[in-house]
């Protein structure tokens, strides 16, 4: 283990590790300045339980109905050697007959290593042999977050036609006569070009993997799968250049108290007896980036929400921009009742001023109960 | 999201309390709207679990279904549904009026948010085209019902219309709270901005209404707590009923699935009633009724459609129906602009912000004015304005005041002096046909005038193809909309 | 909310409580505390289980009409449309046989390596029983349990397919110890012609019955939607041209298939124990690596898998 390794497990401290995947990358890669979320991510830390302790619990879990709706789609679509999946692909890619191979890269030994069955999807999926595969089921793929390599190991299948390869994404989201959720389209859009960025490095090869990811949905109210192409490219090139604005995660350590740590102080029934506010103190000890955004993506949200009270980012990315930048709603508000502006905010404050004017002009006097 | 609303948004945070950013209600809200409050299992396209629904604050209706997975109840909830939603629309139509006037009222429907829009517009699409006899047969009223709801789901687009409104859009639209546009569409959270209860402040109440616990969401999905730790155990006391051919238990476990869900169900349906109570309280703006007039004319029109026998609305738009409806809508956007800040000064000053539009106090003023430069003498009144207000306009520009919407002003001279500016306008139209202009269609001086760039002209719509010369580049003439048998007994598991 | 005169009071107050719980359990799991909220789950199901309890008494008490009384208007009446007492479930029956026997009967209908739920599907059709497919699941365990206990012991077991490549068990796949390792082993397309196979099995079974059931129609319908040129929908579908479809896709794939699994049917029966030639090995031995030590039993246990 080196240096990195060693800080990072003990950031940790004595929790399982969480593995990344292509949410939790989408996530980051969303918003590439928060310090706190890539360090929490690379060392695996449990940013759930984190924030629970810590007197923020997350505001989303899951609901068991959803779940289990989504693995039986998943288990369906791909039953019998993929047999739904196949007929859709054949019609979506126009696949030979004779291609119908599905292979299984799932974990053979269960103390295979990440790093061993990454080498092997690599060799089954680079095979010589032109007729070895069609559809790969289970590859473990990586990526480079933060200068480190992070193991995604996707309920995805990857498809090859003609030496090219294709990812295929199973959600159980309905397709309404050809329309879906567009905020679950996106989702699955930047989640698959997670995938097919980690793929081509998988590959080392660009051409090898194709832009279009297949996602495979229910259609109607029914349970049929049907297949549609997304375009990732844009995708592809936002991913990319948030994954590059993710800082090196060494250069993160290096900014933390050496001893500092995440661990819970778990008791023999995994019960946490570490002070909430001891937690709290240390999570606090690297910045965070808190963007309302967060509130959907981000376990730690509702604290880093906290902390950033009384900053017009809070209030969103569009009031900030609406205020010229300016950080703190103290601030906009003493400088829209005249206070002398520093020389770079002049131009907002004067448009602050002359907006606050307005309003005080126009504000009828309060009434009981709507003020 | 403008300048001034941003600054709302500052004020609330600073504050502890939602801001006005509004002086009237610009949306038409009825006496007696129907509230729909609806909750769907999770993981599922549209599967109706509950519903709270009702025109009156101390009588919610509920629809429950005990086993959301089943078919048959699906249609048993869409069948209560529609006993309860046909009966209010009913309620408006029981005289006709003229054939050329629509109907002195329309029924308005109420959900908490967009996704109870969402639901409405899947629900209605996955039963209007249920056929009433033969395999998979479904009571009458089911399509009937299916063919409403996507009616009003479909209105929605239209961004002047009132006929289905999501309420947390509503209020937001009216009040700026402390907190982002995202937290802003937890209805609970929302209102305690606005109204908080006695003794908190905004931000409290909204942390209060954030915990799932306490405040459920308001639908359609559920809390994933409560469908982990109430639903499912609901669902299989009634299975493990049913399976042991149990009556009097499977009675007992409907009772406590029902009430499990009432307890999801009441906090919102609560909420709703005082948002409609807050919004009442706003004068209505000017421009409301002649909106409402519109939807009243949409819902007197599928009514006749209805009556006719008209067939149920198709899967998806032809090219040429789709390209005119958005440019239909695009249009509508913009005059719907021009009407709120005509009707509303707060939505103005928006406008005066930005030098769109500037008010001020009437200095000078020729009401008699006569421009003698043609062959006939032309009354031409012109006033002098003076504002503190930036003025962007330049001379030779259009302008029109709220106060006197027919009549133009246009731009002679701008001068500026000091914080001031002083604008001469010259007045056309709107004074009636002498040559001395009718009393008081000429501000006076000492008289507060608004005027602005922005107008209510009505713009031609662009020219499509008639539907049956659809080019081949977009699809060709789609064929006539048929339901066909596969719309009837399309699958819903 | 709820008046049931005889014993309203302990009914409300555990009506209270149970809400109460319900709220103490999910404030648990929101806080992530587990320990709590399976303290409190605890609780809450006994709290709802007395409510029930209560509430049967009440109504036995009114002479069993409180059901309909004593709901006020909260509750729908007992019997209401669509709300009728006696389930689906009912009609529901189970088999006399043992589970392991049953598993049996559908394997052996199929002739090829299936999962639970095809299985239990296949045995719904054409045996007229079903099974949760969770049983099954835990079927393999208790064969493997069995046959380490005393091996051979039993005509056959119900065992699992393995993997070409590495020999260990095929995730989620069962088969039965008499059939030949080639059958059993999974290569790249046996999915697929296992599926094609399986089919043709059904279409014949199909043919072979006067007034198919159903469910048998409908197993034969979710086949032929994934074979090119079986049936065009569901309402014309029929066997032999499923069958035909099925054998002319199977003569694509047959003898690349039957390589893969010749090839690695000798590679088990070289390399694996007796126990691993029926339930996988949990050593990796990739294809192409040195065959190990023949086991000792080989011999045998390949005669016991013949019996």
């Amino acid at each position: 283990m080196n240096l990195t390794e060693t800080r990072l497990a003990r950031l940790r401290g004595r929790a399982m590790p969480r593995n990344h995947d292509a949410r939790t990358i989408s996530a980051l890669a969303a918003n590439p300045g928060c310090a706190r979320r890539a360090l929490m991510d690379a060392a695996g830390a449990d940013k759930q339980k984190l924030a629970a302790h810590a007197g923020y619990p997350a505001p989303f879990g899951q609901s068991q109905f959803a779940i289990g709706r989504g693995n039986a789609f998943e288990t369906q679509v791909k039953a019998n050697g993929a047999a739904q999946l196949l007929t859709l692909l054949r019609g979506h890619l126009g696949l030979d007959i004779a291609e119908a191979h599905y292979t299984d890269l799932g974990a053979v030994g269960s103390n295979e290593s990440s790093e061993l069955r990454h080498i092997r999807t690599r060799q089954r999926l680079t095979a010589a042999d032109g007729h070895a595969g069609t559809m790969f089921d289970h590859p473990m793929l990586r990526l480079r977050v933060g200068g480190r390599y992070a193991y995604l190991e996707p309920d995805l299948i990857a498809c090859k036609l003609h030496g090219k390869f294709y990812v295929v994404e199973i959600k159980s989201f309905a397709v309404i006569d050809g329309q879906a959720d567009p905020a679950k389209v996106a989702a699955a859009a930047i989640q698959s070009a997670v995938y097919v960025l980690a793929l081509r490095d998988l590959l080392g090869d660009d051409e090898k993997v194709h832009h279009e990811a297949i996602l495979v949905c229910p259609e109607n109210f029914a349970n049929a799968p049907v297949a549609t192409g997304i375009d990732v490219r844009k995708q592809l090139t936002v991913l990319v250049r948030q994954l590059s604005r993710i800082a090196r995660i060494e250069d993160l350590l290096a900014t933390c108290p050496g001893d500092l740590t995440f661990d819970l102080d778990p008791d023999e029934n995994q019960v946490p007896r570490r002070p909430p506010e001891e937690l709290l103190a240390s999570i606090r000890k690297v910045a965070a980036n808190y963007v309302p955004e967060c509130l959907n993506t981000c376990e730690l949200c509702y604290l880093c929400r906290d902390e950033s009270q009384g900053t017009t980012g809070a209030l969103g990315r569009q009031v900030r921009e609406d205020l010229g930048g300016i950080e703190y709603t103290a601030q906009a508000l003493a400088l829209a009742a005249g206070q002398e502006p520093p020389p770079d905010r002049a131009e907002v404050a004067a448009v602050l001023v002359r907006a606050a004017k307005l309003r005080s002009e126009l504000r009828p006097a309060p009434r009981a109960g709507l003020s | 999201m403008t300048l001034l609303t941003s600054l709302a948004r500052v004020l609330a945070a600073e504050t502890g309390r939602a801001q006005p950013i509004r002086a009237v209600r610009h949306v038409h809200l009825s006496q007696r709207p129907l509230v729909f409050i609806p909750l769907q299992l999770a993981g599922e396209a549209c599967a109706p679990l509950a519903a709270m629904v009702g025109d009156d604050p101390g009588k919610p209706q509920m629809l429950t279904v005990y086993e959301p997975r089943d078919r048959t109840q699906r249609f048993d909830f869409a069948a209560g549904l529609a006993d309860i939603v046909l009966g209010y629309i009913d309620g408006y139509t029981t005289a006709d009026p003229a054939p050329d006037e629509p109907y002195p009222d329309a029924p308005q429907l109420l959900v908490p948010n967009g996704g109870g829009i969402t639901f409405t517009r899947l629900l209605g699409r996955s039963t209007r085209f249920r056929r009433t006899e033969g395999e998979y047969a479904v009571k009458r009223t089911v399509p009937l019902l299916g063919r409403w709801l996507s009616f009003y789901a479909e209105r929605t687009e239209a961004p002047a219309s009132a006929l289905l409104l999501p309420m947390t859009a509503v209020l937001a639209d009216h009040w700026a709270t402390g907190q982002s546009e995202a937290e802003d569409a937890n209805l609970a959270a929302l209102l305690g901005w606005i109204d908080p209860p006695d003794g908190m402040s905004g931000p409290q109440a909204a942390r209060a209404a954030e915990n799932p616990v306490c405040c459920p969401p308001a639908g359609p999905a559920t809390d994933p707590s409560f469908d982990n730790e109430v639903l499912s155990a609901r669902i299989g006391a009634i299975r493990a009923a049913r399976a042991a051919g149990d009556g009097a238990a499977l009675h007992r476990a409907q009772v406590a699935m029902k009430a499990a869900l009432a307890t999801q169900l009441e906090p919102t349906w609560k909420l709703m009633w005082r948002a409609v109570g807050l919004l009442r309280a706003l004068p209505e703006g000017d421009h409301v009724s002649g909106r409402w007039k519109v939807d009243r004319w949409a819902f007197t029109s599928h009514v006749r459609w209805l009556r006719d026998g008209g067939a149920p609305q198709p899967r998806r738009d032809g090219a040429v129906a789709a390209a005119r409806k958005l440019a239909v809508l695009e249009r509508e956007a913009q005059r719907l602009e021009v009407q709120r800040a005509y009707d509303d000064p707060l939505v103005m000053a928006e406008y005066r912000l930005t030098g769109e539009a500037f008010a001020g106090t009437v200095t000078e003023a020729d009401p008699a004015r006569l421009d003698t430069s043609g062959r006939r003498a032309k009354l031409r009144p012109r006033i002098g304005v003076e504002t503190g207000d930036e003025v962007l306009a330049q001379p030779g520009a259009k302008l029109t005041s709220p106060a006197r919407p027919n009549q133009d002003a246009l731009v002679i001279e701008v001068t500026r002096a000091g914080g001031r500016t002083r604008v001469l306008l010259e007045l056309e139209k709107g004074m009636g046909r002498s040559l001395t202009p009718a009393p008081g269609s000429v501000p006076a001086v000492g008289e507060r005038v608004t005027y602005t760039t922005l107008r209510d002209d009505f713009q031609q719509p662009p020219v499509f193809p008639a539907v049956e010369d659809t080019p081949w580049t977009h699809g060709g003439p789609p064929p006539a909309y048929v339901p066909a048998d596969e719309d009837a007994v399309e699958e819903w598991s | 909310m709820r008046i049931v005169g005889l014993v309203a009071e302990p009914i409300e107050v555990l009506e209270r409580r149970i809400g109460q719980l319900r709220a103490a359990v999910r404030e648990a799991v929101l806080a992530g505390d587990k320990a709590r909220a399976r303290a409190v789950r605890a609780e809450l199901r006994q709290a709802e289980r007395s409510w029930e309890d209560a509430l049967a008494e009440a109504e036995a008490g009114a002479g069993g009409t409180a059901g309909a009384g004593g709901t006020a208007g909260t509750g729908p009446p007992p019997g209401a449309a669509g709300e009728g007492a006696a389930g689906e479930g009912a009609a529901e029956t189970a088999s006399l046989l043992p589970l392991r026997e049953q598993v049996y009967e559908a394997l052996s209908l199929l002739q090829v390596p299936a999962a639970p739920r095809l299985i239990a599907t296949v045995h719904e059709a054409f045996f007229a029983a079903t099974f949760p497919t969770t049983r099954v699941t835990s079927l393999r365990r208790d064969e493997e349990r069995s046959f380490r206990t005393a091996p051979f012991a039993r005509p056959y077991y119900i065992c699992a397919a393995l993997a070409a490549d590495y020999l260990s068990p095929s995730r989620g796949l069962l088969a039965v110890s008499t059939w030949p390792m080639e059958k059993r082993v999974i290569g790249s397309l046996s999915p697929r012609v296992d599926f094609l196979e399986a089919a043709i099995r059904v279409a014949e079974a199909i043919e072979r019955i006067p007034a198919p059931v159903p469910a048998a129609r409908r197993l034969l319908w979710r086949f032929a939607a994934s074979i090119p040129g079986a049936a065009a929908d569901a309402n014309h579908i029929q066997p032999d041209a499923v069958k035909q479809a099925a054998e002319a896709e199977l003569r694509v794939h047959k003898d690349a298939d039957n390589r893969t699994r010749r090839e690695a049917a000798a590679r088990a029966r070289r390399q694996l124990t007796d126990v691993e030639q029926l339930f996988g090995s949990r050593t990796l031995r990739p294809a192409g690596s040195v065959a190990g030590a023949g086991s000792a039993a080989g011999a045998d246990g390949e005669e016991a898998r013949r019996r």
